[in-house]
């Protein structure tokens, strides 16, 4: 092979200053488009008809291969630009992934002259690699005479059929893969993305294509390291190039420390959080009921708290990279799209209030919810309502729980894990405290009669919730499906008071009866939810929004936002809907944008992995003169609400 | 929800099995994954055996033009040369498969190592490319270097002047040789400054049909 090569160099340097040129596997030639003499700016194409099954390669020739290397030699007054690489191919050679051309290629350079200079030779020095199973280094020495060359209509075809930049993209590094969306008004028979980087993605793996609908569709590129902050390359539709330039922004780059110490701190706050406070007064109030127990017994019943809370969360992290992995965008809150998962929470709320209310005794679990008479012992019940707090929590979010949760659903799993024990360990550290130091509980209010009416009076926020619940569950779907659910309710309350005050067989038969009927209505219910509530004072959201926005220099506030948000609607009442934001928004010229994540919507998640987010509340602020768009505090007020507008 | 978990776990086994084939991609300051393989005498080699000593892989190819220059111009007998004095076990790979541009038998890997003086400790015939896979080896020439404690310390270029074609005007004699440069750290077990690069040359000749 050494001897092919050496041999060919030899012949080549001979024949130099011809035109075309047989190089070995090809033949190589110059033309150009030149028109006329007075032309101050053409384009000049090297030309290559390849053998059959032969390659040359694209500027990044991907696992292996090399570009071509073209040296001038122009006469004064005239410049040669770089090359304008033709949409290249995906050449694979599994396990390897090369990109180039093959069969007959023009690489069209374009010229520039000053009129005054004369129309003389120009000349290259035409190196390249050229492969099959095997690859070679040729070389052609072209020459092309100016003043005398014809017009050669590929020169033309080539550069009408170089990528253009005639598509809107948006880019997300989420996990292991680029993804990047993008529009088409054609049906995609075959789309891949060439990547200019070389050190940024792997080429060999499928890129995956899916469909979103509306002409919207995704391509996923595995990258190598998730650092990617900006990449270039050519997206191939169906052939047909199309350039691609993304820089993501800078402000990015949070530490694995960080998101954990966020975690940390976001889990503590959760507690307080509306959802969650009615299920934690009542552990408290099991506490204070502890009081003068021994400290074994709080030691462990603490403890069993923080099991079932640290397992919820294990569990719920381990469920999302699972769903993760299978492609899906997904986020904190995320189970509340489905109707289902609000219909079971609503019962679940409604079922604990009428517990309380009806001061019943179950076996197992729910009786510990504050109660301290019975079964002192059974330690499965703190656990139970440490998994319960978790659950009823998953509607919240509190300040620096987005960025922590964002941050972990959008690393690789291995971040994933300990940021959501950080978040586990800060929603149970209060408990985890009072495991180590039992003598605090003393600094409780002494337990007594009041406790009881304390109880039953919880029952109440309970079923607040549960109401709100069932507001959710009407918007998702219907008026109708909502009578269904609170048919299932009312039969809730049947087997609970049956259960009060039946013994023995009967409360078996009346248990299996309602069950059969809540089974039958529970079928009815509706899978899929409904449209969105429109909202005629805020604009609609879409992935473009942004940029339209700024490029016609309008400040803008968007809101994502969802019924199921407990957070996001606390913000709506007291700050979006107050009329001194509504008129501060109207005097400032600021645009209101709404988007409404109540039901699943791949866009919005797309739209919120922009900002590293997964989970809502989440509140974009950009006005002319801001370089980049903010985010504003998870938790608002109309006060704070307009100061980090200002 | 459990049954549904069930079936994305299912599902994600299935997918992983039924993937292609892959390269591997070991990383940096990690422990280089182990493999057993033959050398050209027959012997069976087995990379955790060599430990206590530095261990320096070479994919190569004697018909790539890329592997050629580095061997003509005697750029590669010299690193390996430098190697062999520093301790280094220098493992030169073929992952060429059988019909395949640069495969040879032991008798011509033998004759090549000599008509070239070339030093290696081993030559490895990877002809299922089961060792180039393992390591993620694209190119001829692609270089590991692996410490005495078997951490992977660098993997790449064996030099800075391959991407594109000015490989075949440019001297080595400018070229900044990564292998050599930082042999001295490797020795000492350290993490070195330059530890990733991008192989350049042709593609190792794997089995893909």
């Amino acid at each position: 092979m050494k001897n092919i090569f050496l041999a060919c160099s030899l012949f080549l340097s001979i024949l130099a200053a011809s035109n075309p040129v047989e190089t070995g596997h090809a033949k190589a030639s110059l033309i150009t488009n030149l028109q006329d003499s007075q032309q101050e700016s053409f384009y000049i194409g090297v030309r290559l008809e390849m053998q059959e099954g032969w390659h040359t390669y694209w500027e990044n020739p991907g696992d292996s291969g090399s570009p071509f290397d073209a040296t001038w030699e122009v006469a004064q007054g005239v410049i040669v630009e770089n090359v304008e690489w033709p949409t290249p191919i995906t050449i694979p050679y599994p396990p390897l992934m090369t990109f180039g051309y093959e069969g007959d290629v023009v690489f069209p350079f374009k010229v520039f002259r000053a009129i005054d200079s004369d129309l003389s030779s120009i000349t290259v020095d035409f190196n390249f690699l050229i492969c099959a199973d095997i690859c070679i280094p040729e070389k052609a020495s072209l020459t092309l005479d100016l003043s005398s060359a014809i017009p050669n209509f590929l020169v033309d075809e080539a550069i009408k059929n170089l990528p253009t930049d005639f598509v809107q993209t948006q880019s997300v590094v989420e996990g292991d893969n680029l993804k990047i969306t993008f529009n088409s008004s054609q049906p995609i028979n075959s789309a891949y993305f060439f990547p200019r980087q070389d050190n940024l993605f792997a080429y060999a793996p499928t890129q995956q294509l899916i469909s979103l609908g509306d002409n919207a569709y995704e391509i996923a590129i595995p990258v190598l390291s998730n650092e990617v902050d900006s990449f270039s390359g050519i997206l191939s539709i169906n052939g047909e190039g199309f350039q691609i330039k993304e820089k993501f922004k800078s402000s990015s780059s949070m530490s694995l420390w960080q998101a954990i110490l966020f975690a940390l701190i976001g889990g503590l706050i959760l507690n307080l959080m509306p959802c969650v406070f009615p299920v934690i007064s009542l552990k408290v109030l099991s506490f204070v009921s502890m009081g003068g127990d021994d400290n074994r017994k709080i030691r462990n019943h603490a403890l069993s708290f923080v099991g079932g809370v640290m397992s919820t969360f294990l569990s719920i992290a381990t469920a999302l990279i699972i769903i993760r992995s299978s492609g899906s965008m997904i986020g904190w809150g995320y189970q509340l799209q489905s109707p289902v998962v609000v219909g079971i929470l609503t019962l679940i709320m409604l079922g604990i209030g009428l517990i309380l209310l009806t001061n019943i005794n179950f076996a197992a679990g729910l009786t510990t919810l504050g109660s301290s008479v019975q079964s002192r012992n059974d330690y499965s019940g703190s656990f139970f309502t440490g998994v319960l707090a978790v659950v009823v929590a998953s509607p919240c979010t509190a300040p620096f729980m987005g960025a922590a949760i964002g941050y972990a659903l959008l690393q690789p799993s291995f971040a994933t894990l300990p940021i959501f024990l950080a978040l586990g360990l800060g929603f149970a550290g209060p408990y985890l405290l009072l495991a180590l130091k039992p003598d605090w509980i003393s600094a409780l209010p002494k337990p007594g009669a009041w406790m009881e009416t304390l109880k039953q009076f919880f029952a109440f926020p309970m079923i607040a919730t549960a109401l709100w619940l069932m507001w959710v569950f009407m918007v998702q779907t219907s008026g109708d499906a909502l009578i269904l659910l609170l048919l299932l309710g009312l039969i809730l309350g049947i087997a609970i008071w049956m259960i009060a005050t039946f013994k023995g067989r009967w409360k078996w038969i009346g248990m299996l009866a309602t069950i059969l009927a809540a089974a039958q209505i529970f079928n009815n219910l509706p899978e899929n939810t409904n449209g969105l509530v429109a909202d005629s004072s805020a604009e609609q959201w879409s992935l473009a929004i942004e940029s339209d926005l700024q490029a016609q220099d309008r400040a803008y506030l968007i809101n994502f936002t969802a019924a199921w948000c407990i957070t996001c609607q606390t913000n709506e009442k007291t700050a979006f809907a107050r009329d001194k934001v509504k008129e501060y928004l109207s005097d400032q010229n600021i645009t209101y944008v709404k988007a409404d994540w109540t039901n699943r919507n791949e866009e919005i998640a797309i739209g919120l992995a922009r900002y590293e987010r997964t989970g809502i509340p989440l509140y974009i602020f950009w006005k002319p003169g801001m370089l980049e768009s903010k985010i504003l505090p998870a938790v608002l007020t109309e006060d704070l609400l307009i100061k980090s507008m200002q | 929800m459990k049954l549904f978990l069930t079936l994305v776990a299912i599902f994600s086994v299935a997918t992983t099995c039924a993937a292609e084939i892959q390269l591997q991609n070991p990383s940096i300051n990690t422990k280089a994954p182990n493999f057993v393989a033959v050398n050209s005498y027959g012997q069976t080699i087995q990379l955790s055996d060599l430990r206590g000593s530095p261990v320096i892989l070479e994919w190569t190819n004697h018909e790539c033009p890329y592997v050629a220059r580095h061997y003509d111009e005697n750029n590669m007998q010299d690193v390996q040369k430098i190697a062999r004095a520093a301790g280094i076990i220098w493992l030169s790979v073929i992952s060429s498969t059988p019909g395949d541009q640069g495969h040879v038998s032991a008798d011509k890997a033998n004759a090549l190592t000599d008509s070239r003086g070339a030093s290696p400790a081993h030559v490895i015939l990877d002809e299922s490319g089961e060792v180039g896979m393992l390591y993620g080896a694209k190119t001829t020439p692609h270089m590991y270097m692996i410490d005495a404690n078997g951490i992977l310390r660098y993997k790449g270029a064996i030099d800075d002047i391959g991407r594109g074609m000015q490989f075949f005007n440019a001297s080595f004699k400018d070229a900044k040789n990564y292998v050599s440069s930082q042999l001295r750290e490797l020795v000492a077990n350290q993490s070195l400054a330059i530890n990733t690069t991008i192989a350049y040359g042709c593609s190792v000749k794997y089995n893909y049909d």
